[in-house]
């Protein structure tokens, strides 16, 4: 994916169009495609970046920040060189903080997230804010953003959300006719390129259970497979992993899990299910940026207080790709998710009645041997309960 | 028919012979974990079938267990070691609900339902604060043998504070308490104490007795009073408390062997 984002990106900038890099699942990227420019995925999950940037940051941070602002340090990432701006929010502490001092050297613009979702005004804040980011847009870019065109943006992303939901559903199968390794990298850093959605459409077509004889069922066999020798034959565990996202360069846990015998049924995460579960509706035409921030203000990040909705999502996702254990991924300094991961525990124990997970770790794989461990005596638990 | 569990530790390796008709411990041997893994542990095996007058080839289904289980070439399959010391102590001690495992660098606690299947676990992730590892740098900073370290802490009038979830930072706290003249049974009263309270943070929920303590941190006197004040219930060390991974690896040796053919 990356390799035709680079092209895709490219090409782009030579038709003058501008590249605005974003941090994480609130920003709406209808907004920017509507100002003509190419919204791209910026989140670091490189460990190679992460020395430069604790010249600057603190070590006990987590690892995507930090790999984020290494990239930017080190110039390696040429989505980040090549962005005329890069938009984030005020979700958590370390990324807020990160932006002020990546914004001393690039073109930022923050957008203020509610972070009481239930609350009546939340919405309202949240449209305020997405109102004064389309003037800035436009400003900044001399483009006008009409209606019409944030509609339109509106009907791509909302294809591409529900292709992307449709492949993930291909994962309710027993077993799925694919590995969450192979689904996750059919996630693309730009969003609303037509290729990729047509890779998406190509990928349904071939896996649909419609056409189970003829598609090839290339199930597991990912590089990093090494299952024990005593579960080699078994059926894979159903996994549902939650957490943190796992962002471009840093699928190690995720390789780790389904390399021990279990396929990531659902990923959870904000590189997975949560951010597209959703649409934006796309017959109030009279407003689009009001139905843009109806999708997006009330996503269950862990920067929200509470966060029920996160909840209501896991049990609906249980219940839609039955996992047999639910693991949690939570990086390393993460303080939202690691403290909300006691709430998680409870959920999936007390209610679910499944077994659960907490791995915590950053991008080094000093401790691959040590997360391998606690995921085999998972499993392990998961098949000896079932047998 | 003799089955073999073998629990490759981070610290030592551990071959256990169990003859599975007659549910019997019949043969047992550690030695040093080293370099080279496959070559101590063959080693070892040997010697254990050796020293329990066994013919090699009288030895059935083998099962590896521990950190360095995928190492063992010779083992017909592995098993994690969580799951081995469940079944290792539910065979011990059948009414066991809570086993608390310390070793090299590892800590565990485990949860087991009637049957010894295990209901829940936790280990320790990076850091080896709460290992046995954090008591051989303890030990050699103060200057004792490791075997005697939980003799010095029996000296102890009052257990030192140490803080720190990371051993070397614990270290870099001990040498400042050292500095302050702090009484060296009191540090290592204070380090056990600290490995405690960090497997009893693991732990996070409530502990259903009875307790049993396993691993190599289990011969350390005074590691079970620090325990069971950090618990506040009765801990209990079993026979052979190094070797119940082994234990447990063999008598699922033994198991599976029965059950369907192990390849």
């Amino acid at each position: 994916m990356i390799d035709h984002c680079y092209d895709f990106a490219e090409s782009a900038r030579a038709q003058g169009r501008p590249i605005v890099g974003i941090m994480c699942e609130f920003t709406p990227r209808e907004i920017i495609l509507a100002a003509g420019a190419v919204p791209v995925c910026l989140c670091g999950g490189s460990a190679a970046t992460i020395p430069a940037a604790e010249q600057l940051l603190p070590a006990n941070l987590c690892p995507l920040i930090k790999s984020t602002f290494g990239y930017h340090l080190t110039g390696k990432n040429p989505f980040l060189n090549w962005a005329d701006l890069v938009v984030a929010e005020t979700t958590c502490d370390g990324k807020k903080k990160m932006f002020e001092l990546l914004g001393t050297s690039k073109p930022m613009y923050v957008l203020e997230l509610p972070q009481k979702a239930e609350e009546p005004d939340a919405l309202e804040h949240w449209v305020l804010e997405l109102r004064k980011f389309q003037q800035f847009l436009a400003s900044r870019f001399g483009v006008a953003i009409t209606d019409r065109q944030l509609t339109r943006a509106i009907e791509l992303m909302n294809r591409e959300r529900r292709l992307r939901r449709q492949l993930a559903d291909l994962m309710t199968a027993e077993p799925p006719p694919i590995t969450g390794r192979q689904l996750l990298d059919f996630k693309s850093i730009i969003s609303g390129i037509e290729a990729d959605l047509q890779q998406y459409e190509r990928a349904l077509q071939m896996y649909a259970p419609a056409n189970d004889r003829t598609a090839p069922t290339q199930h597991t066999t990912h590089n990093t497979h090494h299952a024990t020798r005593n579960t080699e034959h078994a059926p894979p565990v159903r996994v549902l992993l939650t957490g943190v996202p796992v962002v471009h360069g840093a699928e190690r846990v995720l390789e780790l899990i389904e390399g021990c015998g279990a396929v990531v049924v659902c990923l959870e995460n904000c590189t997975g299910l949560k951010p597209i579960l959703e649409d934006v509706d796309v017959n109030n035409e009279s407003d689009p940026i009001r139905a843009i921030g109806q999708k997006y203000y009330h996503l269950p990040c862990s920067v929200m207080t509470p966060n029920p909705r996160r909840f209501e999502t896991l049990r609906a996702l249980a219940a839609r790709f039955r996992p047999q254990c639910v693991i949690e991924l939570v990086w390393q300094a993460c303080l939202t998710y690691d403290v909300e991961s006691w709430k998680v525990r409870k959920l999936v124990e007390d209610e679910l009645r499944l077994p659960y997970l907490k791995i915590t770790t950053d991008y080094s794989p000093s401790d691959s041997t040590r997360i391998t461990g606690r995921v085999e005596a998972l499993l392990e638990m998961v098949r000896a309960k079932g047998g | 028919m003799i089955c073999a569990g073998i629990d490759a530790g981070s610290r030592a390796t551990k071959v256990l012979l169990f003859d599975s008709e007659h549910a019997r411990i019949v043969g047992s041997g550690l030695a040093d974990q080293g370099v080279e893994q496959q070559r101590l542990t063959a080693e070892l095996f040997d010697r254990t079938c050796g020293d329990a007058r066994l013919d090699r080839a009288a030895v059935g289904p083998i099962v590896a267990t521990g950190y360095g289980r995928n190492a063992v070439r010779f083992a017909d399959t592995t098993i994690t070691e969580i799951t081995c010391h469940a079944q290792g102590v539910h065979h011990l001690a059948p009414d066991v609900r809570t086993i608390i495992e310390i070793g090299g660098q590892d800590s565990k606690f485990i949860t087991l339902e009637d049957g010894g299947r295990v209901r829940d676990f936790a280990m320790n992730d990076r850091c080896a604060a709460g290992s046995g590892r954090f008591l051989e740098v303890v030990a050699a900073r103060l200057g004792v043998d490791l075997s005697t370290l939980g003799e010095l802490s029996r000296h102890s009038c009052q257990a030192a504070l140490i803080s720190s979830m990371c051993v070397v930072f614990a270290e870099t706290e001990i040498i400042g308490l050292l500095a302050e003249g702090v009484a060296a049974p009191d540090i290592a009263a204070g380090v056990q104490n600290a490995i405690a309270l960090r497997v009893a943070a693991l732990a996070g929920r409530s502990v259903t007795p009875p307790v049993c303590f396993t691993g190599g941190v289990a011969l350390q006197s005074g590691m079970v009073r620090a325990l069971e004040t950090a618990f506040s219930c009765a801990v209990f060390v079993p026979s052979l408390p190094q070797y119940t991974g082994a234990l447990g690896a063999a008598i699922l040796a033994g198991r599976q062997f029965r059950t369907r053919p192990l390849l």
